[in-house]
C-alpha cells in the first residue's frame, strides 16, 4: 500500500501579518488547548476510519506551528502515532516555522515527531522588506534558523514574497542572492497578493480588526509594483534561480535536484490526502472537502462528530488538469485519457487549443506545459478549462 | 341581447405606475372568491419572476370573476394593466376589450402623467370611467386636493369618486357594485357570425399559440373550425376557456366574454395581436377594428456572444414575440458582432426586460448594442431612408438632411421644483410649449423634445431634481431636422460598427474624447496593448490605450485548496461569457452601452 499524505493545521501565530489570509488565530487564544484536543480527536477518528493507513508524507502548516510548546508537540506526536501506521516511516515530514519563534528545545521536540524538513517563512531578507510586509522578525533570524535546522540534519525550504510596497528589482535580486547564499534545498516565491474582501479567518482574532487590515492593504496595494512590475520580478526569479541550480518545478516553487516537496506534489498530482484542523482541505476517494476556518466552529464540528464540508462544485477533470499544469511536467493528454476517459481528454485539449492561450502553453506530442509567460498568466489558461 | 350577455361586465384597472392596481386586484379576487384565501398571495397577478423582482406589472392580465348584485349574478372580466410609460400600448390594447375602466389615483401622489395619459386613452375609446382615490389608509392625506385634481383635470363630479384601499380592502365592495351599475354590458350580436378580437397572446409548450380574446359577436365552442382574418389561417379549436386567474377550460365562450383560444398554431406570424377570429364555416364579412401596430421608440442590436447561439436566439425572439406583441425584430449583420437582430422596443425599460428574459428564460448569453432612435435621412437623390442603426448612416456627401424624432412630453411636478426641471429640459434641447396647473400645488409642463434626449437618463434626472415627485409621459410628435454626424470607434485599429453612434455636430469631438476614456475603463486588459480611437468622418479625434495584462496567476496553492481558486476562475469565466470577441479583443456588454452616454462626462 502506497499510503496517503496528511496535512495538519496549527493556526496560532504570535502576531497577525497584515497581508495574510491563512486560517490563523492568536497564540494566546483561549481556545488553544481545546483546539489541540479537537485536533487529536480528529486525528484519532480519521485514522481509525481510514483503517490506520501508512503516511507517505506529513506537512504541519499554519499559522506558526513552530511556536507550539514541546509538550504540545509531544501530544500531537502521540496522536499521530496512535492514529496512523508509522512503519515504514513517512518519506517526508515538514514543519513550517517562523524564523523568530525557533529555538533549540522546540526543534528537538519536532525532531522527536520525525520532522525531516523545515519550511521557513522568511518572506524577505532585508529589513526594509520585512518592515514593508509588517513582519516582526529580523533579517538575522533567518541564517540562525537555517543553521539550527541544518545542525539537526533537516532539509531547509525558504519562502519569499516579492512585490512588497516599494520593492525595486535590485532589492528583489538582493533577497534572492541572500537566500541562495544560505543554500536552501527549496525556495518558494510568491507575489504579494492582497485580498480586499474580509475572509473568515479574521473572526479568530479578538475584535476582528478588519477595518485596520483593509486600510493597510489598500495603502500597500497602492504602492506595490503594478502587474507589469510583478511580471518583471517573477521573470528575474525564473532566470536567476535557474542559474543558481534550482529547478522551477511549479508556478511558485523551485528546488535543488531531488528536493521537490513530496507533500505538495501530492496536491498537484491530484493524489489522496487527509487534512486535519481548522480550514484544512482533504481529497479522499475523489471527493474534495474541508473544515471550517473558524476555530469555534471547527471545535464544535469535531465535538459533534460532524462531517467535513464537501466541495460540491468540484470537477475532477478540470481540477486535475489545472493542478497538473501548475507543474513543469505539465499534462500528458495520453495518460490523462487513459485515466479519465476520452471525453475528459477532449475537453482539456479543446480548452488548451483556444485562441486565448496561444503563447501561454507549449505542445510537444501529447504533453502540454505552460510557457514561462504562461506561468505568470496561468489563470488565463485555467479559465479556458472552466465549463 | 341575451340574458347572459346583460350580466357581463368587462373592465380594466388603469393608473399611473405604482398607484396600486395589482394590489387592488388582489382584493377584488379575494372578495369575489375567485381565489381561495389559502391560495392567495400578494400581487397575485404579477406572476412573472421579473415582475416580482422589479415590483412592477409588465404584462396585462385578464381574470374572470363572479359578483352578485341585487340578487343577480354577474360575470366580471377584469384586466389589470401595467402603469409604466413603456407599456402604454399594452394598456390601449386592454382598453379595446372593455366597456369600463377603474381609474386609480394614489391619494399621496395625486394625478400624475400616466394617470392623465391612460384616462385620455379610455375616454377616446368611449369607456365608462370609475374614478377611485386609492390608498386612503395612508396617514396625513389630503382627500380634497386629490378630488380637486379629478374635478379640474378630468371633469369628474364628487359623487362619482369612490375611496378605496387595496391594503385594507376598504371600498372594494363599492367598486364591484359600481362596475355592475355604471359599466354597460357588452354590445354585440349573439346571432351574428363569430368575431373575436385577439388582444394578447402567449405561447404554451403544450397548447401552442394561445390567443387571449374578447368575443365581440357570435360565440365559439371547442371543436369549431376558426379562421384568423388577417393571416387567413384556419385551425380547429382543441381547447378554449377562461382565466381565473389560471387557465380553466370551458366548452364555449359567448358574446361579450373574455377568455382564451388554444389555436394549435405554432408561429407568431400566424396569430397576430389585433387580428379577428371568425368561424371558418360561416365567416364574418368584416374584421374588427384591431389596433394600430406598436410603434417602437428605440432600437438596438442583439447578438449572441457565441455565434453558434444564433439559431437559439432567433427561436427565443420568436417565442418572446408571442408573449409580447410590441417587440419587433429583424435579422441584422454587424462586421464586429456577426449575425444578430435589430430589435425595436417601446422604451428602455422594455428593452431591459426583453434582454433579461432572453438571458433567463432562454438561457442565452447576449450582447445588446446601445439603444438608438430611428433617424430619417433624406438623400441628395430625393429618397427618404429610415436609419435605426447608427452604423448605417449614409455618407454626408449623399445626404441632404437628417431628421430625428421629437416627442410631446408632459411633466407634472410640484410648483417648488419647476425651476430645476426647466433647467434640465433646457439642457436637453427641449422647447416649452405650455405650462398650466393641475391643482394649486402642482404644475403641468408640456415640452417638445428630441427622443434621443428623452431616452438618456432624462427620467432619472427628472426624478432626482424633483425629489422623486415629478412624473413623465411622452408621445411621438414628428420628425425635425438635426445637425448630426457619425462618431466611429476603432478598437485595436479595427472599426467596430456596433460602437458607432450618432451625435450632434458641435458636441462630437467632446463626445469622442469622453467615449474613448470610458471605453478604456470598460474594456478589460488583454494579453496585448489595445488602442481605442474615436473618429469623425475618417479623422481620428482621440486615442487611449488599454495596457496589456502582464500577470494573472493564483500563485499560492496552500494546503491543496483548489476550491477557492476554482471559484475565482468561475467568476472570471462568467465575465467572459458576457463579452463578445471582436477580432482579437474581448469587449464586455457595458462598453456597448457606454456609447449611449457618449457625450456625458466620463466619471
Ligand atoms: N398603504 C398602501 N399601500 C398600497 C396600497 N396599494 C398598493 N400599495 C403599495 O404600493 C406599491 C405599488 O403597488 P402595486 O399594486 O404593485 O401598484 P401597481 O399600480 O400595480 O404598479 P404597476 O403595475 O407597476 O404600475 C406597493 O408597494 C404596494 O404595497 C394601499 O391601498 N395602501
Ligand atoms: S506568521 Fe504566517 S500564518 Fe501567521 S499571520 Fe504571519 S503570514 Fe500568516
Ligand atoms: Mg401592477
Amino acid at each position: 500500500m502506497r499510503g496517503i499524505s496528511l496535512y495538519v493545521h496549527l493556526p496560532f501565530c504570535a502576531a497577525r501579518c497584515p497581508y495574510c489570509d491563512f486560517a490563523t488565530a492568536p497564540a494566546s487564544s483561549a481556545l488553544r488547548a481545546r483546539y489541540l484536543g479537537a485536533l487529536a480527536t480528529e486525528i484519532a477518528r480519521e485514522g481509525a476510519a481510514l483503517g490506520r493507513p501508512r503516511l507517505r508524507t506529513i506537512f504541519v502548516g499554519g499559522g506558526t506551528p513552530s511556536l507550539l510548546d514541546p509538550p504540545e508537540v509531544a501530544r500531537l506526536d502521540a496522536a499521530l502515532r496512535a492514529g496512523f501506521a508509522h512503519r515504514p516511516r513517512p518519506r517526508e515530514v515538514t514543519v513550517e516555522a517562523n524564523p523568530a519563534t525557533l529555538d533549540r528545545a522546540r526543534l528537538e521536540a519536532w525532531r522527536e515527531l520525525g520532522v525531516t524538513r523545515l519550511s521557513l517563512g522568511a518572506q524577505s531578507l532585508s529589513a526594509r522588506g520585512l518592515r514593508a510586509l509588517g513582519r516582526t522578525h529580523q533579517p538575522e533570524d533567518v541564517p540562525a534558523a537555517v543553521e539550527a535546522a541544518r545542525s539537526l540534519g533537516l532539509r531547509v525550504a525558504i519562502d519569499l514574497i516579492f512585490g512588497w510596497p516599494g520593492q525595486s528589482v535590485g532589492e528583489w535580486r538582493e533577497d534572492l542572492d541572500t537566500a541562495v547564499a544560505l543554500g536552501p534545498d527549496h525556495l518558494s516565491c510568491y507575489p504579494l497578493e492582497l485580498e480586499l474582501e474580509p475572509e473568515a479567518s479574521i473572526a479568530n482574532w479578538p475584535g476582528a480588526g478588519w477595518k485596520g487590515l483593509e486600510r493597510w492593504r489598500r495603502t500597500a496595494a497602492a504602492c506595490q509594483p503594478d502587474d507589469r512590475g510583478l511580471a518583471v520580478l517573477y521573470a528575474v526569479a525564473q532566470r536567476y534561480l535557474a542559474r543558481a541550480g534550482y529547478r522551477h518545478y511549479e508556478i511558485s516553487n523551485w528546488a535543488r535536484e531531488g528536493s521537490i516537496c513530496l507533500h505538495n506534489s501530492t496536491y498537484w498530482r491530484n493524489g489522496p490526502w487527509l487534512g486535519v484542523g481548522a480550514g484544512a482541505h482533504s481529497h479522499l476517494g475523489g471527493v474534495r472537502s474541508c473544515r471550517p476556518v473558524s476555530l469555534a466552529r471547527y471545535i464544535g464540528d469535531i465535538e459533534r462528530d460532524a462531517p467535513r464540508i464537501v466541495d460540491q462544485g468540484a470537477d475532477e477533470t478540470v481540477d486535475a488538469a489545472i493542478l497538473a499544469l501548475r507543474l513543469d511536467t505539465g499534462i500528458d493528454l495520453a495518460r490523462f485519457a487513459l485515466r479519465r476517459g476520452a471525453d475528459a481528454r477532449e475537453r482539456v485539449a479543446r480548452a488548451l487549443g483556444a485562441t486565448g492561450v496561444v503563447g501561454l502553453v507549449r505542445w510537444s506530442g501529447d504533453r502540454v506545459t505552460l510557457t514561462p509567460r504562461g506561468r505568470i498568466l496561468a489563470s488565463e489558461v485555467f479559465v479556458q478549462l472552466i465549463p | 341581447m341575451s340574458d347572459a350577455q346583460q350580466r357581463i361586465r368587462n373592465f380594466c384597472v388603469i393608473a399611473h405606475v405604482d398607484h396600486g392596481k395589482t394590489t387592488l386586484s388582489d382584493r377584488l379576487l379575494e372578495l369575489t372568491g375567485t381565489v381561495a384565501a389559502r391560495e392567495m398571495h400578494p400581487l397575485m397577478l404579477d406572476s412573472m419572476p421579473l415582475e416580482r423582482e422589479k415590483g412592477i406589472t409588465i404584462k396585462a392580465r385578464a381574470v374572470r370573476m363572479s359578483w352578485t348584485y341585487a340578487d343577480e349574478a354577474y360575470e366580471l372580466n377584469l384586466i389589470d394593466t401595467p402603469g409604466h410609460v413603456d407599456f402604454n400600448y399594452e394598456v390601449s390594447r386592454s382598453l379595446a376589450a372593455c366597456e369600463g375602466a377603474v381609474l386609480l389615483v394614489d391619494v399621496s401622489q395625486g394625478i400624475e402623467a400616466q394617470t392623465l395619459a391612460n384616462a385620455y386613452l379610455a375616454v377616446e375609446q368611449g369607456l365608462e370611467i370609475i374614478p377611485v382615490i386609492n390608498k386612503v389608509d395612508l396617514p396625513n392625506i389630503d382627500l380634497e386636493l386629490v378630488r380637486e385634481d379629478l374635478r379640474s383635470t378630468l371633469g369628474f363630479k364628487d359623487e362619482e369618486i369612490l375611496l378605496a384601499s387595496g391594503k385594507t380592502g376598504l371600498g372594494v365592495r363599492a367598486i364591484l357594485d359600481a362596475v355592475v351599475t355604471r359599466v354597460p354590458p357588452p354590445r354585440g350580436d349573439g346571432a351574428a357570425p363569430l368575431r373575436a378580437l385577439i388582444f394578447d397572446s402567449h405561447y404554451d409548450q403544450y397548447r401552442g399559440v394561445v390567443a387571449h380574446v374578447r368575443v365581440v359577436d357570435g360565440s365559439v365552442a371547442v371543436g369549431d373550425r376558426t379562421l384568423l382574418m388577417a393571416t387567413d389561417k384556419a385551425s380547429e379549436l382543441l381547447e378554449l376557456g377562461i382565466f381565473a386567474p389560471d387557465a380553466r377550460p370551458r366548452d364555449r365562450l359567448l358574446t361579450g366574454e373574455v377568455g382564451y383560444l388554444a389555436t394549435g398554431l405554432k408561429t407568431v406570424l400566424d396569430c397576430r395581436v389585433g387580428d379577428t377570429v371568425t368561424s371558418a364555416d360561416a365567416p364574418a364579412r368584416e374584421p374588427l377594428h384591431g389596433y394600430r401596430p406598436a410603434k417602437p421608440m428605440v432600437f438596438a442590436g442583439i447578438y449572441p456572444t457565441r455565434s453558434d447561439d444564433h439559431p437559439a436566439l432567433r427561436d427565443a425572439l420568436e417565442k418572446l414575440k408571442l408573449n409580447d406583441a410590441s417587440l419587433v425584430y429583424e435579422p441584422e449583420t454587424s462586421q464586429a458582432l456577426g449575425f444578430g437582430f435589430r430589435c425595436g422596443f417601446l422604451g428602455l425599460l422594455h428593452m431591459e426586460i426583453v434582454q433579461e428574459r432572453l438571458e433567463r428564460e432562454y438561457d442565452l448569453d447576449i450582447i445588446a448594442t446601445a439603444p438608438s432612435v430611428e433617424y430619417q435621412v433624406l438623400t441628395t437623390r430625393g429618397a427618404e431612408v429610415p436609419i435605426d442603426n447608427p452604423a448605417m448612416l449614409p455618407d454626408p456627401t449623399t445626404t441632404a438632411e437628417v431628421r430625428e424624432p421629437w416627442m410631446k412630453v408632459t411633466i407634472i411636478v410640484p410648483s417648488q421644483h419647476v425651476g430645476p426641471v426647466m433647467e434640465l429640459a433646457q439642457g436637453k434641447r427641449a422647447t416649452l410649449v405650455e405650462m398650466t396647473y393641475v391643482d394649486p400645488t402642482r404644475a403641468m409642463l408640456r415640452y417638445d423634445m428630441p427622443l434621443s434626449e428623452v431616452i438618456v437618463d432624462f427620467y432619472d434626472q427628472l426624478k432626482s431634481r424633483s425629489q422623486g415627485y415629478a412624473s413623465l409621459d411622452y408621445e411621438m410628435a414628428g420628425y425635425r431636422a438635426a445637425d448630426v454626424v457619425l462618431l466611429e470607434v476603432l478598437v485595436a485599429g479595427v472599426p467596430v460598427d456596433a460602437l458607432s453612434t450618432i451625435v450632434h455636430r458641435e458636441r462630437a469631438a467632446y463626445a469622442g474624447r469622453n467615449l474613448v476614456t470610458k471605453l478604456r475603463g470598460l474594456i478589460p486588459r488583454q494579453q496585448f496593448d489595445v488602442p481605442i480611437q474615436a473618429a469623425i468622418g475618417g479623422k481620428i479625434v482621440s486615442r487611449e490605450t488599454v495596457k496589456a495584462l502582464r500577470k494573472n496567476v493564483l500563485a499560492k496553492c496552500y494546503g491543496g485548496d483548489i476550491t477557492r481558486k476554482r471559484k475565482l476562475l468561475e467568476k472570471q469565466k462568467a465575465g467572459k461569457k458576457r463579452m463578445k470577441m471582436v477580432g482579437q479583443v474581448e469587449i464586455p456588454q457595458e462598453a456597448f452601452l457606454a456609447v449611449l452616454r457618449a457625450d456625458e462626462d466620463a466619471p
